[in-house]
């Protein structure tokens, strides 16, 4: 009796050691062999504990940040990084156990849909999953649930959407691909749907966005962590500039104050670095099992499959999809300030794979006239979702971000305006 | 009764279409052996389109394998976002249903992967690294 509780009370309660365990029990599920069996759980249990590192780093980044802008322009400057809201669920409110078995019921949510129901999507985009179950945990959390309950109405909300959102796509992504073979799984899927209706009620089919000239390729994008780079480090600059020597060499100690900042606005992305690289080595092995697992039990499963799938589809759509929604999130970054609401700096990551993906769904409806526009629009919409979260954010204590992926987003709504003042109606 | 008479008509009417298809079929696979008798004759731009072509024939005459050998081919010669990669795509699934239907691990677990790198891709592709 005292070995279990020993194990429950100081194993079981660390996230780390729960995730490896989930990818344990895939690997024996997959009759995988013991050397890979051990390896896989090891890397997955070091993934986490990367992808822990790393959004420590963001955080401390952040504070900063979130000192100088408050300083500087007199208002709250919020980062929009689902990666950070991650971190700091993690870290901060200590929720990294209950976000890694959201993300295991998830998934078994999606199978049973998907078993049970014409609807055969399986969501195979990880990644996105784990921001899906990190948002659930979050607002469950908040609207007052906590352990099996947390997890089991944050597995049936997630399992919603993993199956709900292919499908909402599918009519789209079935004319963009001419095939019903493939559903796309990713968790900006309502922002698609946005830009692909403002494009049909302003576009012009007829002409295509694939039948103009366009550079090949984005060069300063040519790494992530670049074109992160390129926004945060003159953004931390300009900051510290505008709250000035003072205030700034406080904070910086030794160090000039606009070095500082630009030390710190590498250290924003080190962080996201660090975080993604324990990302993608936590789900190296999890995903596989458990893909695996579903497409068995789903014999005739639809694989969802991430956003880039479609890119090919319409390459000049996704140039014009990220363009149109960077200027759409700039606009919306200096307008909703006006209306109450926080300042959301424009977030590179995602104007570049949901802005694409606009486009791809936005040449689709209505064509290049209706990409241009309706990707504008879209930069506009995924800019105010997140924002209707700071308030909600700053209450749980989190640090000048809020989430991304507008379905994740809308989850969370979902949470904080109907299944909160149910529950505490009750 | 109707339903009897227009079982009738169809299975007649299904059986010259078989007939049909199996003589498109020999037609696809004699023009896509054509082809690769030409490959090594022709460079650059036109030898990814004739690689292209031979994909193409080989899908419409449903000989998936093959399909799938050279439109390989034709993405590791060049990596862009083409006929070749959307054809892929859908190969790759078509095989990926075939493993599951003859319960080979094996053999989903690595068009799945096959899948992912396409994603790494058009990923690449996009941002200029192809």
């Amino acid at each position: 009796m005292v070995i279990v509780n020993f194990i429950i009370k100081n194993i079981l309660t660390q996230a780390s050691i729960t995730i490896a365990l989930i990818s344990l029990i895939g690997l024996i599920l997959q009759k995988k062999k013991v050397g890979e069996v051990i390896s896989g759980t090891f890397k997955t249990l070091l993934g986490f504990l990367v992808l822990s590192a790393g959004s420590g780093i963001i955080v401390q980044s952040l504070i900063y940040f979130g000192k100088i802008f408050t300083k500087g322009f007199g208002l709250q400057g919020i980062v929009p990084s689902i990666e950070a809201i991650n971190g700091q669920a993690m870290n901060n409110l200590h929720l990294g156990n209950e976000i890694a078995l959201t993300f295991l019921a998830i998934f078994i949510v999606n199978i049973i849909i998907a078993r049970f129901t014409k609807w055969k999507y399986i969501f195979l985009t990880g990644q996105a999953i784990l921001w899906m179950a990190t948002m659930t945990t979050v607002f469950g959390k908040f609207a007052g649930l906590s352990g099996a309950p947390l997890v089991i109405v944050g597995g049936i909300v997630g399992g919603i959407f993993a199956v709900a959102m292919p499908a909402i796509a599918q009519p789209i992504v079935r004319k963009i691909t001419g095939s019903d073979d493939i559903a796309l799984g990713h968790f900006c899927t309502i922002g698609y749907i946005f830009a692909a209706g403002v494009s049909k009620l302003v576009g012009d089919k007829t002409k295509s966005t694939e039948d103009i000239q366009l550079p090949k390729g984005f060069e300063f994008l040519q790494d992530t962590y670049l074109s992160v780079g390129l926004v945060m480090i003159p953004l931390y600059i300009v900051t510290a500039l505008f709250a000035g020597a003072k205030f700034g060499s406080q904070l910086s100690g030794n160090v000039n104050y606009v070095v500082y900042a630009f030390l710190q606005g590498v250290q924003f992305i080190v962080g996201v670095y660090v975080l993604l690289a324990g990302v993608r080595l936590l789900l190296a092995e999890i995903v596989p099992a458990f893909r695996g697992i579903a497409l068995k039990v789903v014999p005739d499963a639809k694989p969802a499959l991430d956003c880039p799938v479609l890119f090919p589809y319409a390459p000049n759509a996704v140039t014009i999809g990220f363009v149109g929604t960077t200027i759409g999130s700039v606009i919306a970054m200096f307008v909703l300030p006006m209306f109450g609401l926080a300042m959301i700096l424009p977030g590179m990551l995602t104007n570049f794979f949901a802005g694409g993906t606009a486009g791809v769904f936005a040449n689709a409806a209505g064509g290049r006239r209706g990409a241009i526009i309706s990707t504008i629009a879209h930069g506009f919409f995924i800019t105010l979702l997140p924002a209707l979260l700071v308030i909600s954010f700053n209450k749980m204590g989190f640090i000048n971000a809020t989430a991304t992926d507008v379905d994740t987003v809308t989850a969370a709504l979902l949470y904080a305006w109907i299944i909160t003042p149910i529950l505490k109606a009750l | 009764m109707f339903f009897k008479k227009n079982k009738k008509k169809e299975t007649s009417s299904m059986a010259n279409g078989e007939d049909t298809r199996k003589l498109d079929k020999r037609e696809l696979i004699d023009e896509a052996e054509d082809l690769i008798n030409t490959i090594d004759s022709v460079s650059g731009d036109e030898r990814i389109k004739v690689l292209n072509r031979i994909g193409s024939l080989y899908f419409e005459a449903n000989k998936i394998d093959d399909a799938i050998k050279y439109y390989e081919i034709s993405i590791s010669e060049n990596k862009s976002l083409g006929k070749a990669y959307t054809e892929l795509v859908k190969l790759y699934n078509i095989k990926r249903k075939e493993a599951i239907s003859k319960k080979d691990d094996e053999s989903m677990k690595q068009y799945m992967e096959k899948i992912d790198r396409l994603l790494q891709l058009s990923k690449d592709v996009i941002r200029g690294r192809g």
